[in-house]
Parts: structure tokens; sequence; C-alpha cells
């Protein structure tokens, strides 16, 4: 049956259209007057119309349901030497059937599954062949035998497999309830079979327990063996999909290597991290990568970038997740404790080593992993080598500088406790940038699934990368004259890899779209090429050199609404450089532009808009100037609400950084409740899974300052868990600094000392000597010897905490802001040491720098704890009337920001009402 | 409500590409977002037909647009075209997702469409679409208004001010060209 070529089709045309115009006993006549002229034209048309009675028939495009002409067979039919019994489901690639031999000789029934011939690419019979050869030489008793191969008469390549009749291995492990070293001994069964397969250079591609089947009587069997192998069109060196299609589409990437998941080709070394990942799983009864996901990017983002819970922790038992523990263990006979104690030392680290993110760090073959687990269950010493604390913690600060560098700028120790954005948020704003960037360049992709691809869903929504890469890469192929195409289609792969961090991919696609784009005219490709590649510069420390590409791309693009698009991307790419650059005037302008542009042009939508102010609030927030933040802020939750999207990834990051704009302003009870909702949004489930930890602890903080303490500390705790649990050190200081904080207003000095303790020594190895986090660390030491009661070593910790913060700020190595807030806790310590004078002194200059920092209608936590101090140092000094006055403000601010009940605002009232000198 | 909206139209009639998938988009991201409204409203049909959705968005675009902006038909022959996108896009999420769909579009009257189609199906025919749409535009305008938004041939003809045989001969040919084009497909 051949297709009809275009010309073909034209000729035809009209007579079609007179053909099907008159009826049927007329046309047979018209049909054979048109064969005297024009036989062949005639015996086309024949052919045609002939068609379109067996479409009528069928109800082609008519009823509800769409069989496509030429699909398998059913029941009853033949195939080779089979018939078809029944279908027993819809596999990866196609429909899988039961059948048995057609002559009735009783061997065993097999599994018959046809494959989409749409996949399997035109020239594929041959490579299918021999594909099916090599396969059947696959002879092992764990690996289900491919009996046969072919191509049905109607076309249909097909398989036939041996049917294998089990359980999935997790299933089966955990109704028989098998122990730590029964699960390894079937497990080395799977290792054989996947070590023979790898001997014979067959990778499977598709490790997972459904297709590791185990029958009644406890033989292992693998299935779907290399089955993706054979799919592949000629000419795509290795790089097959890396996800199987479930009904053609796309599953969620659980099994998936990073690699995989990053489009690099697949090897041994991907199956090796597939059996990682399995026996991660029949060890523990929990994935590696954990769980909650609110969507597969969020589990995709996890599998590439998060380090794995040891599984000795993993199934230890804490609170939240008591009954799931137990339950895990007993599926093990044993207890969650017990369990812990097997999987510690040597389990731990051979799973480690099979699920590295580094191909080349895992073990070297399958072999080598069976080797490991046989000395383990022989008590002999394993090969591998565990992971040591200070290589994970130095990887973290070398993979994520940027993060790292916005998680120290929350080191302040004071009562303003200056805070962090969060690290996720600048990965979840470049994927929606992504997003945007993909409407505005349906020119060139012709593709609008990205739009839906941005996390317009909210949970459970499988996601995959390669399939963005696939369909663009397939286009780059069809549109190949087209070099300002080109260019935007490596910019579109290009950028995709940055947002996922892979800027060693992304940099040379960007790199060769830049040099690609100086030889063509299309001002919107060069534009885009420039802040495309600006921004992944941005992201290597490069920033000298990213600026002026920024000022380069916008330069070419002048004010047509054509190029409004273009403009945007170029004005948002330069505003994060800005920020990066701590040029927060140039980034404040660049927002500002980007927002007058969407707003005038054609296309102008909510979605982005929001993109737009979302840049804008943290912009302002950054430069301090908050209460120019709020506004934008407010206005971006609205967009977002009007969405349909607020209870996404991206709200919860807006309301985290509004609510830290709110707080910096002082108004803690508007903070805390934006706070909340941040956390809501972000929280999966009952559990903390998916709350980002520097979340939690910038709720702890904002409670601990509404001396809500015991949910302060709570909150602080669970933080500092789940910081532990992600690897994230520099997090992990912040919650212990803030614990110490919360532990002294609840005059529990031992457990604060505890936290400090544990906290320096970390600092001093992550930073350089001068850093002002050890000001504040000297300042939580002031406060805890002031508790103790100790005044003159207090005071020693509090005149270091403010040598060492304003050094920080004379030398330009940040601190400045949070000088006050050292003063601050100086004049405390002067207070309850008897120096009243130094301690007036020490607090009206805090006030002041507050004062002059802050916006001075707003009321303000900040001011009104400033004033209270000054307060009371004056009446300490005797000066009744001053002092009163302070208080009064104390009082005014404090009311309106932590509510009349804290009880910092009734002190205030309280001086303020006295007539004689206050304690 | 977007006076450009007819300026698109106008230059994509002219050839040109790009206000073509300017077109594309605005038109996407508007039936997206009118999808979404409708479907949000309290008491709100939990399932739109296709073409409801479009008469509503051209009463919404058209209200705005002045007395230049394009009349059904034309507006119709682009929708309908990004409806077939929007249709398929959706199809394929809902099986990729769980729970919970993002709008549930009937395009059929009957529900049995909904249960048994594949979205790969449909992007194969979508696909053969396209390729018909180069040879004769108007032939895949009428399978995209008939298949994908449920459009019946009366309300087609009175659209296009043709006479309803006219349209369903297009049909015909139309299915005769999409039939041909997928079993050659399937047949390598």
């Amino acid at each position: 049956m051949s297709t009809l070529k275009p010309d073909e089709w034209q000729a035809l045309s009209p007579y079609l259209d007179q053909a099907l115009a008159i009826s049927e006993d007329e046309r047979a006549a018209w049909l054979s007057s048109l064969a005297e002229q024009n036989p062949a034209l005639a015996a086309q048309l024949v052919a045609l119309l002939d068609e379109q009675r067996v479409l009528a028939q069928e109800g082609f495009l008519e009823k509800g349901r769409v069989e496509l002409p030429g699909a398998p067979g059913l029941a009853g039919q033949t195939i080779g030497p089979y018939t078809l019994l029944s279908q027993i489901g819809q596999g990866g690639m196609g429909s899988v059937w039961l059948a048995e031999r057609s002559d009735g000789r009783f061997e065993r029934r097999v599994a018959v599954k046809f494959l989409n011939i749409a996949l399997v690419g035109k020239g594929g019979e041959e490579r299918f062949k021999r594909e099916g050869s090599i396969l059947g030489r696959l002879a092992h008793e764990h690996i289900a035998e491919l009996v046969d191969a072919g191509i049905s008469v109607t076309g249909q390549p097909y398989l036939v497999l041996e049917y294998v009749e089990g359980d999935h291995i997790d299933r089966y492990c955990d109704q028989q309830r098998l122990g730590v070293d029964a699960r390894i001994r079937l497990f080395l069964d799977v290792l054989e079979a996947v070590a023979h397969a790898h001997s014979n250079l067959v990778v499977h591609r598709d490790l997972k327990p459904s297709n590791v089947l185990v029958r009644k009587d406890g033989e292992v069997k693998l299935l779907d063996f290399g089955i993706a192998k054979l799919l592949e069109g000629e000419g795509e060196d290795g790089a097959a999909t890396a996800l199987t299609a479930e009904g053609g589409h796309a599953m969620t990437p659980e099994y998936a290597a990073p690699e995989q998941l990053m489009g690099a080709p697949v090897t041994t070394a991907t199956d090796v991290y597939a059996l990682g990942v399995l026996l991660y799983v029949l060890l523990t009864g929990q994935h590696p990568a954990g769980g909650g996901f609110r969507s597969a990017a969020d589990l995709v983002e996890a599998i590439v970038h998060t380090e794995p819970t040891r599984p000795s922790d993993i199934v230890a038992p804490t609170g939240a997740n008591a009954e799931e523990t137990t339950t895990n263990a007993a599926r093990r006979t044993t207890t969650p404790d017990k369990l812990s104690r097997l999987l510690r030392g040597d389990l731990d680290t051979i799973v480690a080593k099979a699920l590295k993110k580094n191909p080349k760090e895992r073990y070297a073959s399958v072999t080598a992993l069976a080797d490991d687990l046989r000395r383990y269950l022989d008590h002999e010493p394993i090969a591998a080598r565990p992971d040591t604390i200070v290589y994970r913690a130095a990887k973290f600060v070398r993979r994520n500088r940027l993060a790292v560098a916005l998680a120290i700028l929350a080191f302040a120790a004071s009562v303003t406790g200056v805070v962090a954005t969060l690290i996720q948020s600048r990965t979840v704003r470049a994927e929606r940038d992504f997003a945007f960037q993909q409407l505005a360049l349906a020119g060139a992709t012709n593709d609008l699934n990205s739009f839906l691809l941005s996390d317009a869903a909210p949970s459970g929504k499988p996601f995959t990368v390669n399939d963005l890469l696939d369909r663009a890469q397939r286009i780059i192929e069809r549109q190949h004259g087209n070099d300002a195409s080109r260019v935007q289609l490596l910019i579109s792969i290009g950028r995709q890899y940055t947002t996922q961090d892979q800027d060693a991919k992304g940099r040379p696609l960007l790199e060769e779209a830049y040099r690609l784009s100086r030889s063509i005219s299309d001002p919107s490709a060069r534009a885009q090429a420039s802040c495309a590649l600006a921004e992944v510069l941005g992201h290597g420390d490069q920033l000298p050199r990213a600026e002026p590409l920024i000022q380069e791309g916008l330069r070419e693009l002048s004010n047509e609404p054509q190029f409004a698009m273009d403009r945007m991307f170029c004005l948002l790419r330069g505003n994060e450089i800005a920020r990066d650059s701590d040029d927060t005037g140039l980034a404040i302008a660049r927002a500002q532009e980007a927002v007058r542009v969407v707003k005038q042009s054609p296309l102008d939508s909510d979605l982005l808009e929001f993109g737009v102010l979302d840049h804008l609030a943290e912009s302002y927030r950054a430069a301090g100037k908050q209460r120019e933040a709020i506004p934008v802020f407010e206005q971006a939750a609205a967009l977002l609400a009007s969405l349909g999207r607020d209870n996404t990834e991206t709200a919860s990051t807006l309301f985290n950084n509004w609510a830290l704009a709110l707080d910096q302003l002082g108004r803690a009870v508007e903070a805390e409740r934006t706070f909340h909702q941040a956390i809501d949004i972000s929280r999966a489930d009952q559990s903390d899974r998916g709350v980002s930890p520097m979340l939690l602890i910038n709720y702890a903080r904002v409670l601990h300052s509404l001396n809500r303490l015991d949910e302060a500390a709570d909150y602080a705790e669970r933080g500092y868990a789940t910081a532990q649990k992600s690897g994230a050190g520099v997090i992990v200081n912040q919650s212990l600094l803030e614990r110490a904080r919360i532990y002294d207003d609840q005059h529990n000095p031992d457990r604060a000392a505890a936290m400090l303790a544990e906290v320096e020594p970390r600092l001093r190895r992550d930073l350089p000597p001068g850093h002002y986090a050890f000001a504040s660390l000297a300042s939580e030491h002031a406060r805890l010897q002031m508790e103790r009661g100790n005044f003159v070593s207090a005071l020693r910790y509090a005149n270091d905490a403010v040598a060492i913060m304003e050094a920080a700020a004379k030398s330009g190595k940040g601190g400045g802001q949070f000088v006050p807030g050292v003063l601050e806790v100086r004049a405390r310590v002067e207070l309850a040491a008897g120096r009243p004078d130094e301690a007036a002194a020490d607090a009206a200059r805090a006030l002041r720098m507050f004062q002059e920092a802050a916006q001075p209608v707003e009321h303000s936590r900040i001011l009104g704890l400033a004033y209270l101090i000054l307060a009371r140092a004056l009446a300490a000094q005797g000066k009744g009337d001053e002092a009163r006055a302070a208080a009064r403000s104390a009082a005014e601010h404090l009311q309106a920001s932590i509510g009349p009940d804290h009880p910092d605002t009734l002190s205030a009232q309280q001086l303020a009402g006295l007539e004689t000198q206050a304690r | 409500m977007d006076p450009t909206i007819s300026g698109l139209i106008g230059a994509a009639e002219q050839g040109d590409v790009a206000a073509a998938n300017a077109l594309f988009s605005a038109l996407y991201a508007e039936l997206h977002r009118l999808a979404q409204r409708e479907l949000g409203r309290p008491g709100a049909a939990v399932s739109l037909g296709a073409t409801t959705l479009l008469h509503e968005a051209y009463l919404d675009m058209s209200a705005g647009g002045g007395p230049s902006f394009p009349d059904r038909a034309r507006f119709m022959g682009y929708a309908a075209r990004v409806m077939r996108g929007l249709i398929i896009d959706h199809a394929r999420e809902r099986h990729a997702q769980k729970r919970g769909g993002l709008f549930e579009i009937t395009s059929l009257d009957t529900d049995a469409m909904e249960n048994a189609v594949d979205h790969r199906e449909l992007a194969q025919i979508s696909e053969a679409l396209d390729e018909l749409g180069k040879l004769e535009p108007s032939l895949a305008e009428v399978v995209d208004l008939k298949f994908f938004c449920g459009f019946s041939f009366g309300e087609i003809a009175t659209m296009r001010h043709v006479s309803e045989r006219t349209v369903q001969r297009n049909w015909e040919k139309a299915r005769i060209y999409l039939h041909r084009k997928i079993r050659a497909d399937l047949s390598l």
C-alpha cells in the first residue's frame, strides 16, 4: 500500500470531487468512460473509492472508537506457528497476547508482543530481524527467553517470549517476608542474568520491579530484555529513549539513572544504577530519591542532584514515620532498629557505590557488584570504600556556589535576623522562564506542549526532559536550511540543560548558538543567543563576560512589538545577572522595564506578567527595598491565584520571598501567616517531605519573634533534620544558630551551648576567618553567657562580635546591615552588666542605623525592640522622661507588629506608664 | 478583547509565518485560559463541549475587536486548528496524569470517545492532517471542525456559506486521504 505523493493527490483531487458528487450507479459508467481516456488515473481512482467504501463501513473518524487501519489481530488469529488466545496486557510498546502453538504440540505457552510500527521506523525491518537473533542467543535460566521474532503479514512486527507467571520481585519479597540475606541472595540471581547479558553486549535499559518477576517456585525471571535496543533507528548511536512508555506516554522515571535523564548514551553503568535502586528498594522498602514529590520534575531534580539517604538511616524509626518503618521492617522479618543495624556499614557502602551520580564512580560491572554482595554474605571485607562526610559536604559547596552564597547571607545573629531566599527558587524560576520562552519561540519549535510542561499541574504529573529534547532535536533535523531556526533551537535545548543545572552540557550548545548567530541578521535570534549565553556564563561565575553580552542583546532589539518577547527574555536574564553582581539598581531598572514591555505586548497574559513581577519583587527585596517589594509580591500572588496556580512550587517560593520581605520590615504577624502558606503549599503530605529546610527555619525564626518559643523550637529542629537529610550543610549551620537563640530565650542555656558547640567547628571549616558569620557566633555566645549570668564573659563576646562585624563591613565583605543587630545585643549585655551609659550609647546608635535603613512610617518589630532597649538604658541612667518617650514609641511599634500580648509589648507599655525608674 | 488578533489573522493570511505562529500561540493561550475559567466557575459543567468553548472564544474576542474583526468563518478556521492541538495535548496529558486533569474536553457527543481514543492515534491523525493541510487546506479545516470540534455539517456549511452537500463531499475526500496516509505509514 503506497502513500499518495502530493502531485498524485493534486491530479486525483478534482476527479474525486466529481466522483463523489454523483450517485453510485452513475459512477460506474463515468469511471469506465474515464478509463478509456486515462486508464492509470482511473485505476487509482477505483482503488481510492474502494477504500472509501471500507472506511465508511469501519466508521473511520465517525464513531467513538478510532481504530487505526491495520491494527493487530484479534483472538483466534495466527501469528507464525502460534494462535493468539487472549490479550494479557498493554505492554511497553504495544499490546501483549497469550498464545500457544497452533499444531497442538504441548509446549509452553508464550507471550506475543506486538510492537507499534510507528516506533520501529522506516528501514527498521532488517535491523529488527538482526537484533532478534542476537537476543535469541541470550539463553539464561533467569532470563525470559526470546523464542522468536518476525513481521506479520499485515506488516506488524512481533516478538514471541517465554510466558512467565510470577510476582514483581519487590512484592514477592514482601509477601514471603524475606529477610535481608534472603533478599540479597534472590537479588544475586538477578545480577547473574544481567551480567550474562552484558557479556553479550546487550544492555537492558529498563530494569525495574515489574520487569523482574519471581515465580511461585522462587525462580527469578527477567523480562523485556533489550527490547528498547531493538527499536532504535539507524544512526542514533546508542542514545535510546531513556524512559519506557506505558501505553504511549512517559512514565515517572523512578529507575532512571541521572545520565539517562540528561539524554546521555545508555551503557552498562546505567543498568548498574537501576540495580542499585532496586537493591535499595528491596532492602529498605523505600525509594532512594525519597517520596512525596509534587511532580515528576521534582523527582528528576532529586535523582540528578540529591544524594540518597543511607539505607541504615532511612529505615531507622523517627517520630513522623514510625509506622512506615515498622511495616517495612516487619516485611523483612525484623524490627526497625535491628534492620538499621543490619544495613549499617557495608550494605550502606555497597548501595551508595551503585547509586553514584557519576557513572564512572559506580561499580565498573554488575559482576563487581555481585562480588561485593557475596563478600558481605560471607562476612568478608568488601572492596568499595565509604564516603566521608567531608567529601559530601565539599561536593555540595562546589556544586551550589551561588546557593551557598545566598544562604550565607543569612548569618545574622541579631534580633533582626535577616534571611536568605530559598535555594530552589532560582531553578524553579528558570524552569518557568523556559516555559515562557517556549511560548515565545513557538515559531521555531512549533510545539506548544512546553506550555503545558510548566508547573501547571500541582502534583503527580510526569515530565521528561528527554521528551522535549527529542522533539527539539527532531525539529532541528527537519529544518536544516534555516540558520535562524537552528540558532533558536540550539538555544532551546541549551537552556533546557541549564535549567536542569547541567551547565556543562548546555554551555557548548549556547556557545555554538552564539557563534552561529553572529553570521545571521535576524535580530531576534541574535539577541536571544547573546542573552542565553550570558545566563549560562553567569551561572559559571563568569559574570564579567555575561554583562556585556546582555547589553549587546538589548541593543539588537528595537521597541517594536514583534521583539517584545525577546526584550523580555533579555531583560529578565539581565536582571538575574545584575542581581548576582549585586548591582541592585540595575536589577531593579531592568525588571521594571520588563514589566513595561510585557504590559504593552499583544501577547500579554497573566502568566507572563507573573513572571516579570516575580523578578521585580525579588529584586526590590534583595536591594533592601521591602516597602516597594511588598505590593509587587501581592500583585504576583493575586495573579498566581487567578491562574489557578497558587498551590504550586512557584507559589511556595513566592510566598516565602514575600514573607521574608514582610519579616525584614518587622511585620511579623503577617510574615508568619505568609510563611505558613508557603509551607502548606509545598507540603505533599503530613510529613515535612518536599518542604525546603530553609523555609522551615525561616518560619521558626518568625515564630520565635512572636514568642511562640515551643513551636519555634520544633520547626527549627525539623529544619535541622531536613537539612541534614539533604546534605545541605550551610542550612544545617543556620538551623543550629537559630536553635541556639531559641533555647536561650527558653532559658535553656545548656542546650543552646550544645548548638554553638556543634556549629562552631563547621563554620571554622567552611568560612574564612574574618567572615561576619563569626560575629554572629560571638553574639550568640554573648547571649548565652548573659543567660548564665556571666556578664564579664558576655561582654567580651559582645565586643568581639561588634569588632568582627564592623571590620567585615568596612572591608566590603558584607555584614554592614547586621552591625546594628550586634550593637543591640551588646547594649543588652551592658545593661545587664550594670553599664547603662554604654548601653544607652549603643542602643541609640543601633536605633539610628535601623531608622536609616528602614522606612520610618512602617510599624516595625525591629524598631520597636530597638526603642525598648534604649528605653531601658535611659531608665537605668535615670532619664525618666526620655525613657518614657522611647518606651511609648516602642509600645506603638511592637503592638502593631508582634501583637499586644507579646511580653515585649507589655514590657514597653509598662515602661511607658511608670513614673519611677524601671528595672 | 484584543484588537491585534485580527491583525495577526490578516497577516497570517498573507503568508506571514511569524504572524501565523504568534496567532497560534495567542489563541492557544486564550482558549486554555477560557477553558480554565469556564470550568473554574462554581456550578460549571464537568466537561465542556469544544464547540461551546469556541463560540465563547469568538464572542469574547470579537467583542473588543471592533468592526474589522474577522468573521466567524475565518476565526473558526484558525481556532479549530488550535483546538486540535489542545485536544491532543489534553489527551496526552490525561493519560499521563493519575488523578485530576487540567480540564476535560469532549469533542464528540458520545462519551465513548473519551475512553477510547489513544492520544498517539490522535497524533498520527494530526500529522496526516498537517500534510493534507498543505495540499488542500479547506479539507483539513473540515476535519478539524467536525472531528475535533464537533460541529455538524450544517453548522460548517453555514459558517462557510456553502451547501451541506459540499461539506460532506469534502469530508469524504479528507477521510480518503487520511485513511490512505495512515495505512501507508503503518506498513512501513
